[in-house]
């Protein structure tokens, strides 16, 4: 069947089986193999995307579902989603770096999401439970999250003359 | 830099590799724990393939695929392979396999200890070995004599990257990609296994890959492996095989899976006069060689940091109807440490004395050769005091919740490792004999090169290597790489510099960057490192978000401190698990119950432990002065956290994963 599906902002037409998951899609079809397969029973978040904004285990989803959507993905270019990426490198909040993509865009995802909410260590722990990593033990992770917080504030900080 | 490369989605892990005209590989596996095959039709099999794969042909050698009998849930049958990584997982269901069940499978030590001989041995024991002096009781002087078993379930790597391979014969040359912690062991491996197919060394590179985590687990050989490799040559395509998460937890071999059964023969005064006793490790259903690494630890470590003089241990290689054992974080080591600990705290309980008294009473105070058969040089008994002044043990005892323990740190230096320095467009490319996997190899290599020839950091390069660029190379595990990819580096940077002034009379980093050098360093060592640390954790078994974690570790000298910690809080996480929840879970007939990740015991963010950690710094002999570290947590914290919960739940923790509900309930 064909889909239409916007991924980070470029729209790719394709033919495919109506059984493909969106990670096939994205690795395979496409090309863009940042978003990683950790499980078979949507347990990891290695996988984890955004559809419209939302998080998503892109394993648990159906290409043909994204029909008509936007999809991001790691390889997205966007200079918040650069700031929690350089966090992370200045926090090491990685190790072997495979759950990384996943938990780059639940991080994007729950920054964007906050709201009035205070990006502490208890709100990044509670949003941060569909991800798994067997390495990092995930406190360089969550100081990753509150440094890109910290650098992402900073930056829309405009300088205000008195 | 792999932080860059990682952090952009571009790395490129086994599964993103692509090449032409690829095959899919899927395996047909047992659902059976133990089972007779009638006949099998279909996909690739032991009718074509009747081979062995871990370099053993004796009965009870594990075959690439299963001949005649299959002997665990998930035991490779057949494989069936396409261009379509969809239809390839379709056509294992027109493989037809006639199976006969036997209904005699055990999946647990004890079980097997008391069933009937299943395995076509006089018993289900694989073979015994043994450690120290046998000694009567009438040749220690003890006044008491205490005596447990202690259970340490079986606990699986669980990467978040599974195994997965890519064999690719081209030109008569069979080029191997594999996720990887040692291209270099993993090449003997195939040598010895493909021999058998008409193919020799020479015609065999392994490469590594950019690899997503192993946990010993991928420093060993599969039958998927061999599998791969026989059907490219057979089609003369590319084959890929990327293992599922539920083929990894029914079939990649597991760790720990430990028994023993101990004596302990001390004075009233506390001090340990011998110990001794029996150790089973659940070896699986088939020959495996890291069973010896792992049993060969626990039987060799186990009297650690004391002064014991007595001492002897045999070790039982347990057949179970299982996948088989491998390696898993310290390897033997933890189990060492553990059941050492967990018998001091009960003697400790028995003669009403504190544990730290009891430790300092039997720690060594001078280099000490242990009874089964270590040397150890570093006493651990200043150690053990410094840290419990640091960390203010006599207040926080009064607390009624801590756990401590003191363990010697084995740190698998020997035999040494290789260094290639390739410099070429001005970049410093760095290839090492042990294959990164999540150490950070690449930060103490560019802070290393920058100290030693004073390029830039952005200089350096890490590379993953391959099999003809650097011959030789040992493994990235066991606490090691610090210690041992440092000192090559440095070495190997030595030889640069050198050579520099021997083609252009004086050194400058100019000088060397403008400029091809090409340089390979074998840093030979030959005896292991034995560093005494220590832990103390507090804790509430009612609020597992109370877990505090006090680590004293001897590194010798920091080479990237983020880098430390994170090795300690990803070992922390895992070691909670291990001591709370994790575990592979087996039915009495050999079904395996854990069925995905979760189930596995892994634990997510919001359980994370709070940390207090002092890294002291006491150089080591070798060149860059470190000292090894990521299998310390694994082992001081489950001993401290155990006995933290013992205290207050004043029941006897003898098995691990406690697996209490109310414990369990909590945490997941
Ligand atoms: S791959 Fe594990 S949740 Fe999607
Ligand atoms: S960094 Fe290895 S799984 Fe998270």
């Amino acid at each position: 069947m064909m889909v239409n599906i916007r991924v980070n902002g470029k729209q790719y037409k394709k033919d495919i089986e109506p059984r493909l998951l969106l990670v096939n899609f994205l690795r395979d079809e496409l090309n863009l193999t940042g978003t990683h397969i950790g499980c078979d029973t949507s347990n990891c978040g290695a996988c984890t995307v955004l559809m419209d904004g939302k998080s998503v285990k892109s394993c648990t989803v159906l290409a043909m579902q994204a029909n008509n959507h936007e999809i991001t993905t790691i390889e997205h270019e966007d200079p918040e989603l650069d700031a929690i990426k350089d966090a992370y490198v200045e926090e090491q909040g990685l190790q072997c770096g495979f759950c990384t993509p996943g938990m780059i865009i639940e991080s994007f995802y729950l920054l964007k999401n906050a709201g009035d909410k205070e990006v502490d260590d208890d709100y990044i722990k509670k949003n941060l439970r569909g991800n798994l990593c067997r390495c990092t033990g995930y406190r360089s992770i969550i100081d990753s999250i509150k440094k890109a917080n910290k650098n992402i504030k900073e930056r829309e900080e405009i300088h205000v003359s008195r | 830099m792999y932080l860059d490369r990682f952090v952009n989605g571009t790395g490129q892990y086994i599964d993103d590799l692509k090449f032409p005209n690829m095959l899919y590989m899927s395996v047909v596996r047992s659902p059976y724990a133990h089972a007779r095959i009638k006949t099998v039709s279909g996909g690739l099999n032991a009718l074509e393939i009747k081979g062995f794969y871990n370099m053993k042909n004796d009965d009870n050698a594990e075959p690439i695929f299963a001949i005649d009998e299959v002997r665990y849930v998930g035991q490779p049958v057949a494989a069936v392979f396409s261009e379509n990584r969809y239809e390839s997982e379709d056509l294992i269901e027109g493989v037809d396999v006639d199976y006969e069940p036997i209904n005699d499978a055990v999946t647990t030590i004890e079980a097997s200890l008391k069933s009937k001989p299943i395995f076509g041995l006089k018993n289900n024991i694989l073979s015994t070995t043994e450690t120290g002096k046998t000694f009567d009781e009438s040749e220690v002087k003890y006044d008491i004599k205490v005596k447990d078993t202690i259970d340490i379930g079986r606990v699986l790597a669980n990467p978040m990257e599974t195994r997965g391979i890519i064999a690719d014969y081209r030109n008569g040359v069979l080029h191997i990609y594999v996720s990887s912690q040692s291209i270099h062991r993993l090449k003997n491996y195939f040598v010895k296994s493909l021999s058998q197919f008409g193919i020799s060394e020479k015609n065999i590179v392994v490469h590594h890959v950019d690899t997503g985590g192993a946990f010993g687990l991928k420093a060993a050989m599969y039958p998927e492996y061999i599998a791969a490799c026989y059907a490219s040559m057979k089609y003369k395509k590319p084959v890929k095989w990327i293992e599922t998460r539920t083929e990894h937890i029914n079939s990649a071999h597991g760790g720990r899976g430990i028994r023993a059964d101990i004596t302990v023969y001390a004075k009233n005064d506390g001090e340990i006069t011998g110990l001794d006793g029996d150790v089973y490790i659940d070896n699986g259903a088939y020959y495996v060689d890291t069973a010896s690494d792992d049993l060969g630890n626990v039987i060799h470590l186990m009297t650690g940091p004391y002064k014991i003089e007595k001492a002897h241990l045999y070790g039982h290689y347990v057949l179970t109807n299982k996948s088989l054992n491998g390696w898993y974080r310290g390897a033997g080591k933890p189990e060492a440490g553990i059941v050492m600990e967990r018998m001091i705290d009960l003697l400790a309980d028995k003669l009403n004395m504190d544990m730290a008294e009891i430790r300092l009473k039997n720690a060594i105070d001078a280099p000490f050769k242990s009874p089964l058969g270590l040397e150890f040089k570093t006493p651990a008994k200043s150690l053990l005091e410094d840290a419990l002044k640091y960390f203010d043990y006599e207040k926080k005892a009064k607390e009624k919740n801590v756990g401590i323990a003191l363990f010697m740190l084995d740190q698998d230096a020997a035999p040494g490792e290789t260094c290639r320095l390739i410099v070429k467009g001005g970049i410093i490319h760095v290839y090492f004999g042990g294959d990164v996997h999540g150490q950070g190899h690449e930060l103490f290599a560019r802070s290393i090169l920058n100290k030693e020839l004073g390029v830039e950091e952005d200089k350096v390069i890490l590379e993953l290597p391959d099999t003809e660029i650097l011959k030789e190379g040992v493994g990235t595990w066991g606490s090691r790489s610090a210690i041992i990819h440092g000192s090559a580096l440095i070495k190997a940077a030595e030889l640069l510099r050198k050579d520099a002034i021997k083609k252009f009379g004086k050194y400058d980093k100019d000088i060397l960057l403008n400029n091809e050098f090409d340089e390979l360093y074998y840093y030979k060592v030959d005896y292991n490192e034995y560093t005494p640390n220590f832990n103390m954790v507090t804790s509430d078994p009612h609020d597992p978000d109370s877990i505090k974690i006090y680590s004293y570790y001897d590194i010798g000298k920091k080479l990237n401190e983020k880098n430390i910690m994170g090795q300690i809080e990803g070992g922390a996480i895992q070691a909670i698990s291990e001591v709370l929840c994790e575990t592979i879970r087996y039915s009495e007939d050999g079904q395996v119950l854990t069925t995905n990740i979760t189930d596995s015991g892994l634990l997510t963010a919001d359980k994370i432990p709070e940390f207090h950690t002092k890294l002291v710094e006491n150089p080591s002999g070798f060149t860059d002065m470190a000292k090894g570290v990521a299998e310390s947590p694994s082992t001081g914290i489950p001993i401290a956290l155990a006995r933290s919960i013992e205290v207050q739940l004043k029941t006897r923790i003898n098995k691990f994963p406690i697996d209490r509900l109310e414990l369990f309930n909590r945490v997941l």
